[in-house]
């Protein structure tokens, strides 16, 4: 059943949902040194960091606050709804629990995972569940929201997602990469690998009819496993989370008007999500208009579904569609897709697909409709 | 469909047959359990005897054990091959584990700290990333469906069991693979120290336990059903106080004859209680224990999160 989104809230290296789109619009990329003292011994030399202190649980912090404010956009209290959380993340506080000192026998355990965080922002949430899938750990989350609210089992879910980077997740990333990559470029032909993004996003689900002034409606997220490779991803596996999605969605590869892509920049990824958009997707006519962002905000790990649905719901809002930061000749794989190149407005727009496939071959498809 | 309320009345109950299980605790077996099906399992370092030999390199002790206990709960015969063909998209997995990859990344920063990560090996690569656990399941028994790493702290457990009701009664897999596990290593103990658990006394129990789910349907009399409840079923729906606890029993619960918590188990299963006890409980019922056991996990940080597992075609408790 489809629902509605009543909130969203956002913190990237951009800053807030808002200043994200207009740098987006404006092209702009967030890309900077990395900031840590043993950025070489990484080999690993560029991020895409937020710019606050150096303090230990950001990821908990960044929750909090978007947890606070996608709660108060939509005006949800637990005064009159049962309201659950689902929290996703790639690497949990991962981070701090690395800088801890040995032994980490003081380390507060229950700070690893973030119903502590989510109950900072609500003390009153009923439940708080949080879902460790790797990079696409967000939508995993808006999956298992909107089961809730069809069950019956929640009136509102808060679907949270966070990540700072991790030193280990950093040192395999510059142990795959064959030269230290100098910036991410989705769906170019010269990608040069991923590098990592940080921050957190919320979004309030509710049922149709539960709020006034819904920012989208949410027709359905398609789940798979590739079941298929530790790290490499499977266009069959992908493809049956589109088919999943417009399955449950009621809608066909035809319908989708923009795809707001995981697009990392890796060697194995593009292609095969390029592939699988040229398949599911792309019909005779010119085909959805596909974008992506972590050229310009970093691969944000398990928040990156969330932060493509939030600029997914300003997109279809405002009809525009952020170009894909760092992309200049398209992969020969993607021959037929139309990427987007600049943020001039775009004819009314329906519908949009918002990919995240993750480590592990977890991947998931969300649609999103205009109200 | 759009525009309708948000119910579905043609969702299946919220109960799951559990058609399989396993309970796979590393070290001496504790006398109160010992009248249940096998629960002692072999190390991490000797699953070769359960898995075979191949494929073993790199993988963590919390994903060994948990590949263990999947492949004890599905019947394999010891050392039997890997599955091969296509995966199959209507098996689930959702497993549960807090300090799986926790020795991982910090040993991965201790080899940075001491030279650089051109020496940490590429094949630990998967390790980084929490969801290790559950993506290794599906990838070794070929699991198509959707793949859930839950990492809730001492509620994950029974967060997994509804989480798999929930893939059931929505359509998204006709069987879910659960699978609970905390490995027992120095840093994963160390970090377990500070939970309420550990200050009551109750160390971090090594180990791992697995459900195999399917749609409540009408199983088979006999059969353990699962049922996540909102609230402690202090009673049973008869008003009895329940028989058997699967648990920290809550304080202000009439102890029931039989209770199998954290002292009877000489430790905290942690991420893996909440599954470890559901397998306990199945196992007790399915060789005519009882009729009906509570099942709990949780702490006073967390919060609680309670179950109900009962037998199949006898009076609903």
């Amino acid at each position: 059943m489809t629902a509605l989104l009543a909130g969203s809230a956002v913190v990237t290296c951009l800053g807030t949902g808002a200043e994200t789109f207009d740098a987006l619009l404006d092209g702009r990329s967030g890309l900077g040194p990395l900031r840590r003292t043993d950025a070489e011994r990484l080999s690993v030399s560029r991020g895409y960091h937020i710019a606050d202190d150096d303090s230990c649980f950001r990821a908990g912090a960044w929750l909090t606050q978007c947890v606070r404010q996608a709660l108060d956009e939509a005006e949800i209290t637990p005064q009159t709804h049962r309201i659950a959380a689902v929290i996703g993340t790639g690497l949990r506080e991962l981070r701090t629990l690395e800088r801890w000192e040995e032994p980490p026998a003081d380390f507060p355990t229950h700070l690893l995972h973030f119903g502590s965080a989510a109950r900072a922002a609500e003390p009153a949430l009923t439940e708080v569940v949080t879902v460790s899938n790797a990079c696409s750990a967000g939508g995993h989350a808006l999956a298992m929201a909107q089961d809730m609210l069809d069950l019956g089992e929640a009136d509102a879910v808060v679907v949270g997602a966070t990540d700072e980077m991790s030193g280990s997740m950093l040192t395999m990333i510059g142990r795959v990469a064959e030269e230290p990559t100098e910036a991410v470029r989705p769906f170019d032909a010269d990608r040069g690998g991923v590098l990592l993004g940080e921050g957190a996003a919320a979004v309030v689900l509710v049922a149709e009819g539960a709020t006034e002034r819904p920012l989208a409606r949410v027709l359905a997220t398609g789940v798979s496993c590739d079941a298929h490779h530790e790290t490499a991803p499977s266009t069959e596996g992908l493809g049956r989370a589109v088919t999943d999605a417009l399955r449950r969605g009621d809608r066909t590869g035809r319908d989708v008007d923009l795809v707001v892509a995981h697009g990392t920049g890796t060697a194995l990824n593009d292609p095969a999500e390029a592939r699988v958009l040229l398949e599911n997707v792309v019909g005779d006519g010119p085909g959805p208009l596909v974008t992506a962002l972590k050229g310009a905000i970093g691969h944000t790990s398990g928040a990156s579904a969330l932060h493509n649905l939030d600029v997914a719901i300003r997109a279809l809002r405002h009809g525009r569609v952020p170009p894909v930061v760092g992309l200049r000749h398209p992969l020969p794989e993607g021959e037929g897709l139309r990427f987007a190149v600049d943020s001039t407005p775009t004819a009314p727009m329906r519908l949009a697909q918002i990919d995240a496939f993750g480590f592990g071959g977890v991947n998931t498809v969300t649609l999103l409709e205009a109200v | 469909m759009r525009g309708e309320p948000a119910s579905v009345p043609s969702a299946p109950p919220a109960v799951a047959t559990v058609t399989g299980w396993s309970v796979h605790l590393v070290g001496p077996v504790p006398e109160a359990v010992g009248d249940l099906e096998p629960v002692a399992g072999c190390t991490a370092d000797d699953a070769r005897e359960i898995l075979g030999r191949k494929g073993l390199l790199y993988k963590e002790a919390a994903t060994r054990l948990a590949l263990c206990a999947v492949h004890r709960a599905l019947d394999r015969p010891p050392r039997a091959p890997r599955p091969d063909g296509p995966p199959d998209p209507r098996t689930a997995v959702v497993a549960s584990s807090n300090l799986g990859n926790t020795a991982t990344v910090r040993s991965v920063m201790a080899t940075v700290a001491a030279t650089s990560g051109r020496d940490v090996s590429p094949l630990a690569a998967p390790n980084a990333s929490s969801n290790v656990v559950a993506s290794s399941v599906a990838l070794w028994f070929r699991f198509g469906g959707p793949n859930l790493m839950l990492c809730s702290g001492a509620v994950s457990g029974l967060d997994a069991v509804a989480a798999a009701i929930r893939l059931l009664r929505t359509d998204r897999a006709d069987r879910v693979v659960v699978v609970g596990v905390e490995p027992g290593d120095e840093v994963a103990r160390a970090v377990h120290h500070s939970t309420p658990a550990a200050a009551a006394g109750f160390p971090l129990r090594e180990g791992a336990a697995c459900l195999i789910l399917e749609r409540g349907g009408s199983p088979a009399a006999g059969t353990p059903v699962v049922e996540p409840l909102a609230t402690a079923p202090v009673t049973t729906a008869e008003g009895a106080p329940p028989v058997a606890v699967f648990g920290p029993c809550p304080p202000d619960w009439p102890l029931p004859p039989r209770v199998v918590g954290p002292k009877e188990l000489e430790g905290d299963g942690y991420g893996a209680a909440g599954v470890v006890y559901t397998a306990l409980a199945a196992s007790l019922l399915a060789g005519g224990g009882t009729a009906s056991a509570a099942v709990t996990c949780g702490d006073d940080v967390d919060g609680w999160r309670f179950a109900r597992v009962r037998v199949a075609g006898e009076a609903h408790v």
